[in-house]
């Protein structure tokens, strides 16, 4: 038989072998069988010197693969049978060889999970532009121009006319100009304010809003379903008070404080001794608000929330610095597997 | 703002401690952030009096001062420029704590032993004063504790108050709720003006050009006044409430508006240049001088108050340099006005100065508090500066804003709250507040309510229902865990895509990274040359100029911070969004975009030697990504991009469409990012792939009949594309050919120069039969010819 055919049948046939072996040895043995000194594959390597000149580059490069592939199948079963454990001692103490997984960024996970609650509750899931017009971002939302409640929200313009949306509220005027009652949606996304960038507060960061509209919605609907949130995002057992606060949107407008789930109220780091965290805005929908949509107040009420994501995540993660999550320093994305 | 609690307390008669009375405040809407005790650093601090003042020799600095503390004399050091024999000044005694964390303990300087501190105000926490010591009054006796001589022993309360409460941003509108909360009065200081004989319209007229922009404008003149130091009571009031002291005049005018919260200016009357007050807008470029010496080239949008000829004030923000009240001041010109908050707020930003005054009429001042605001600092200017008061307000008030009136249904009140308050009770709220209810029809469904105006965000039913919430406080409202809305929740396509993607990245072994939208726009414009670029109008920061038209550069803006921290194998993706200014018809976009990169090196083991990355790491995952979402004919073709690397720099395409580029960063750009590492990136906008990608995902019936799989294994032109090569083997293999992969590439030593070896599996299946190894031959024959002709292979080991 020609050295070619040779190879290619002790390929085949080691191949079936080193396949159907079932042990440490039986391997052991293949591998003498075919490699050792007096091995088959090793005997075609010690006829090479026979083979005529022109001919002996390719067949000794065929061989010498078929060795190379052979040694590299045996090794690698040699080390299977190790593992499972048979006659060789085996070290349960190497670290396992999986392959990687990637971290989905905290704030996504975060702003998932809150998400995952309201839509569970029946909210469905919107977004908008992130560059707005003035009319939607403020206007529509009663912000009237040359009004101080503008300063609560400082602003990046864009060279156009528009800007860099402030909350993701926005997305609400556009929905309620859009569609007909009942309504009930969560806006989560990115917004920017014109912030100096500290561990505490960014250009940019994540909001969650969301707004219910529908005949006989009342603020206890809105406690409610606030509530129901908190419990199952920060614990079961939280206590929570809604005082008066101020929104153009909502009126009356409240501001939800959770008691400090770390210390339980008693006063920590955490809740700068106050036993108390602040989680979100809320109220109910300014009849403004809904007359600019076009929508009768008085037959219709609603009510509309809207929390940071950031916020949450760095008080339930305990992140000291708001800056890490734009960072994308993989050894925190990498915490949060 | 910050208000000392015993004022509260003046005001209202409340008994409830500082503690609760916050707390009840915070439940109606005036947020109390903070409580502080007043006398926190007057522990071991006692009146002093200086009875000898020495010299250090060798320092110029401090001296050594004797004081008297009653029961012992004290020697200590000084170097308070402000230090005279006969002083009374605070002592602070050995082991006293004071601001800022200093503790007095014994010490030797420069070889005297000092065993106390004379102290300023701010070491007292009294102020930010730190220039000199603080002077008691001469009153005040050695040996008693500070806190009881400057009867300083008092909470400061600091609230954090929301914009449309301009109403509360005083004493007496913070007391207004207090009595609301417990059904009780206010008790407003009782005072009498005794007016002189000469008539104050004999002194100044007043004449407003904008009625809408200045709807009332009201002056008093007072003569004869001396400008000295206020007493202690008032300089203790305004430094509890954060402001500082400056001489009589300007303190009352502070005094009053911290106490009732109408904002009032005084002008010098002698250097005021007329008889007469003008309100009317700024000329196009006027020139004035405000008070802090700044020169401003004005515009209408600033409201001015003139003598007529020149501005001696921009209405409501700051009083004018000229007419400034001054050390020879005599006479003055008390101003009361009311002022459009808008007209207020344009010209505060045009000048773009900020002030207390500002602050109260940009949210809203009482056009009828005038009258007590004003009479209360003539009041003052009688009593505490020896003015003669003249007779009679000019009061320049051409149409009167009245009390609103708003129609306010129970019923609905309750129908918004969830409540079930009874008509009786929120009439008590109403009236509690200082509201009159009027006008009742006799089964009380409709109530009018008449607000004072004192209260201007009041205006409609729904701003007194939630008056009616406030005061009765949120804990009130029931919770009700009841589910309403509609019956259906869909997810959308887009969001669903979006999870399904980033699963698919992350199970692939890349972490998320999240952008900030921000670009700097020379990087930008370096990697994604030619491209428009939306400018932000206001920037922060150089860094911040622009918003990001490609996810690239902030990626590499990532991978550079990584490697800073010794980060350097990376796989990341982000999916996120790109901006656009707008096209030439005007129409704005955005859109989300996928991008993948690996940089660095594999992940060794002890099993596994680690490798560099490299362009087919990242097309293997987005070859994984045409399989996910079964996007058609899926391949790579050379084209140029400014931020790729000449070599490597690609076109990803989906049924022929351009779907996304892939490359190795070009190495000039990434030295801006001092990147050394080659870095592959792939950037893909998502509509495109949404648009090609299969979402049906039907089931294709398993193979019944066995595969045949033959190796071939050819040598080529180097230049040839396996590609190219997989594409005439499928051509040539015909149906039958159901896998054709590359598993083996070789160039070297055993290989012509130029040349290169590639084995190729083809694994051959019918789903009609099992083929006879005759018909996979003669397939395998068609393909080994079709190989010599295309591309001139040779066909190896046969």
């Amino acid at each position: 038989m020609p050295l070619l055919e040779q190879i290619i049948q002790l390929e085949k046939e080691a191949l079936e072998r080193i396949g159907n072996s079932d042990s440490l040895d039986s391997l052991n043995a293949i591998q003498v069988e075919y490699l050792g000194r007096k091995g088959k594959v090793t005997a075609v390597l010690k006829q090479l010197k026979d083979v005529p000149p022109q001919k002996r580059q390719q067949i000794g490069a065929a061989a010498n693969k078929l060795r190379v592939k052979l040694e590299n199948l045996l090794k690698e079963k040699q080390a299977a049978f190790a593992v499972s454990g048979t006659k060789t001692v085996f070290d349960p103490t190497l670290p396992g060889t999986a392959p990687r997984v990637g971290a989905p960024h905290i704030i996504n996970q975060v702003m998932g999970e809150i998400c995952q609650i309201f839509y569970g509750m029946g909210f469905e899931i919107a977004h908008g532009p992130h560059i707005e017009t003035d009319y939607f971002n403020f206007e529509a939302l009663n912000f009237p121009r040359d009004h101080p409640a503008r300063d609560m929200q400082d602003t990046f313009f864009v060279e156009g006319g528009r800007l860099l949306r402030t909350h993701t509220t926005p997305v609400q005027s556009r929905i309620l100009a859009s569609r007909k009652p009942p309504i009930k949606i969560i806006t989560p996304g990115l917004c920017f304010r014109y912030e100096t960038i500290t561990t505490r507060s960014h250009v940019a960061f994540y909001q969650v809003d969301g707004f219910m509209v529908d005949e006989g919605v009342t603020m206890a609907d809105l406690k409610g379903a606030l509530v129901a949130f908190c419990r199952e995002y920060f614990g079961k057992g939280l206590k929570y008070k809604f005082r008066p606060s101020y929104f153009p949107f909502t009126e009356p407008s409240a501001e939800l404080d959770i008691s400090c789930f770390l210390c339980d109220g008693r006063g920590c780091q955490l809740c700068k001794y106050s036993g108390w965290l602040e989680i979100l805005g809320c109220g109910m929908i300014d009849p403004h608000v809904l007359e600019h949509a076009g929508i009768d107040s008085e037959k219709y009420t609603g009510y509309a929330f809207g929390m940071g994501v950031e916020r949450p995540a760095m008080l339930k993660h305990k992140i000291t610095d708001i800056r890490m999550f734009f960072n994308n320093d993989v050894r925190f994305l990498r915490q949060f597997l | 703002m910050k208000l000392p609690y015993s004022w509260l307390v003046e005001l209202t008669g409340s008994k409830w401690p500082a503690e609760e009375m916050g707390e009840r405040l915070t439940l109606c809407g005036i947020a109390c952030e903070d409580i502080e005790p007043t006398a926190r650093y007057f522990d071991k601090v006692v009146v002093g009096k200086v009875l000898d003042i020495k010299s250090i020799p060798g320092a110029d600095k401090i001296r050594q001062a004797t004081v008297d503390i009653g029961k012992e004399k004290l020697d200590l050091v000084c170097g308070a420029p402000n230090l005279k024999v006969g002083q009374k000044v605070p002592v602070a005694k050995l082991g006293a704590k004071l601001a800022g964390g200093i503790e007095i303990k014994k010490a030797h300087i420069r070889g005297i032993e000092s065993s106390g501190m004379i102290c300023s105000e701010s070491e007292l926490g009294i102020s930010q004063e730190h220039t000199g010591i603080l002077v008691l009054d001469d009153k005040c006796r050695v040996g008693v504790s500070l806190a009881k001589a400057l009867d300083y022993d008092d909470y400061i309360m600091t609230f954090e108050l929301t914009p449309n409460r301009g109403d509360s941003m005083s004493a007496i509108g913070v007391a207004r709720d207090i009595a609301a909360l417990s059904s009780s009065k206010i008790i407003r200081p009782k005072f009498k003006i005794k007016p002189s004989k000469e008539k104050a319209g004999k002194c100044i007229k007043v004449e407003i050009e904008d009625t809408t922009a200045c709807p009332r404008y009201a002056a008093r003149i007072i003569k004869d006044i001396t400008i000295a130091d206020s007493p202690w009571w008032l300089k203790k009031k305004l430094l509890m409430c954060g402001i500082r002291p400056i001489n009589n005049v300007v303190d009352i005018s502070n005094f009053v508006m911290l106490e009732c919260g109408h904002p009032l200016h005084a002008f010098d009357l002698n250097r005021f240049g007329s008889n007469k007050v003008v309100v009317r807008r700024a000329r196009k470029n006027e020139i004035f001088k405000t008070l802090d010496e700044k020169e401003h080239k004005l515009s209408p949008e600033v409201l001015l108050i003139t003598n007529g000829k020149k501005a001696e004030a921009a209405a409501g923000v700051m009083g004018g340099l000229d007419s400034e009240v001054g050390e020879a001041t005599t006479d003055i010109l008390l101003e009361a006005a009311y002022f459009n908050p808008a007209v207020i707020r344009r010209s505060r930003k045009f000048l773009n100065m900020t002030s207390e005054s500002q602050a109260r009429f940009e949210k809203g001042v009482d056009p009828n508090g005038i009258e007590y605001a004003i009479d209360r600092a003539a009041y003052l200017l009688q009593e505490l500066c020896g003015g003669s008061v003249l007779s009679g307000m000019v009061d320049c008030y051409p149409k009167k804003i009245r009390p609103c009136k708003v129609a306010f249904r129970p019923q609905r009140c309750n129908d918004l709250l969830g409540t079930n308050y009874k008509t009786s009770l929120m009439k008590k709220v109403f009236k509690d507040l200082g509201f009159k209810v009027a006008g009742t029809n006799s089964n009380d469904k409709k109530l009018s309510v008449i607000v004072p105006t004192f209260r201007p965000d009041v205006e409609r039913e729904v701003d007194l229902i939630e008056e009616i919430a406030r005061i009765r406080g949120y804990a009130e409202i029931p919770d009700v865990a009841s589910n309403m809305g509609p019956l259906f929740t869909p997810v959308h396509p887009q969001d669903k895509f979006k999870e399904d993607m980033r699963r698919l990245m992350t199970g692939q072994g890349f972490d998320e990274i999240m952008g900030h939208g921000f670009d700097d726009s020379r990087l930008a414009s370096l990697v994604n040359p030619n491209q428009p670029l939306l400018k932000i109008s206001n920037p922060n920061s150089v860094e911040l100029n622009v918003m990001r038209n490609s996810l690239i550069s902030f990626a590499l803006t990532v991978i550079k911070n990584n490697i800073a921290q010794r980060n350097l194998d990376l796989c990341l993706f982000e999916y996120g969004k790109v901006y656009f200014p707008p096209d030439a018809k005007g129409n704005w976009c955005e859109e989300y975009r996928l991008l993948v990169l690996a940089t660095g090196q594999t992940r060794q083991s002890w099993r596994d030697s680690s490798r560099k990355y490299d362009y087919y790491d990242l097309a293997g995952v987005l070859e994984n990504l045409s399989s996910r979402f079964k996007m058609p004919g899926f391949e790579f073709s050379n084209s140029s991009f400014k931020c790729f690397d000449n070599q490597l720099s690609f076109e990803i395409k989906s049924d022929g469409k351009v779907i996304g580029k892939i490359g190795k960063i070009d190495n000039a750009i990434a030295a801006k990012f001092d990147l050394k590492q080659a870095v592959y990136i792939a950037e893909l906008p998502i509509p495109g792939l949404i648009e090609l990608s299969d979402n049906k995902r039907l089931f294709e019936a398993l193979p019944i009949y066995p595969a045949s799989s033959r190796d071939l294994a050819i040598v080529v032109d180097e230049t040839v594309k396996a590609g190219d090569i997989v594409f005439k083997v499928r051509e040539a293999a015909g149906k039958l050919a159901e896998h054709v992969s590359i598993f083996d590439l070789y160039q070297g030593k055993q290989i012509a120069k130029g040349k290169k070896s590639l084995a190729i599996s083809i694994s051959y299946r019918s789903s009609e039969s099992s083929l006879e190894s005759n018909q996979v031959d003669e397939r395998q024959r068609l393909v080994v010819g079709s190989l010599k002709k295309e591309f001139n292979a040779e066909i190896r080991d046969k």
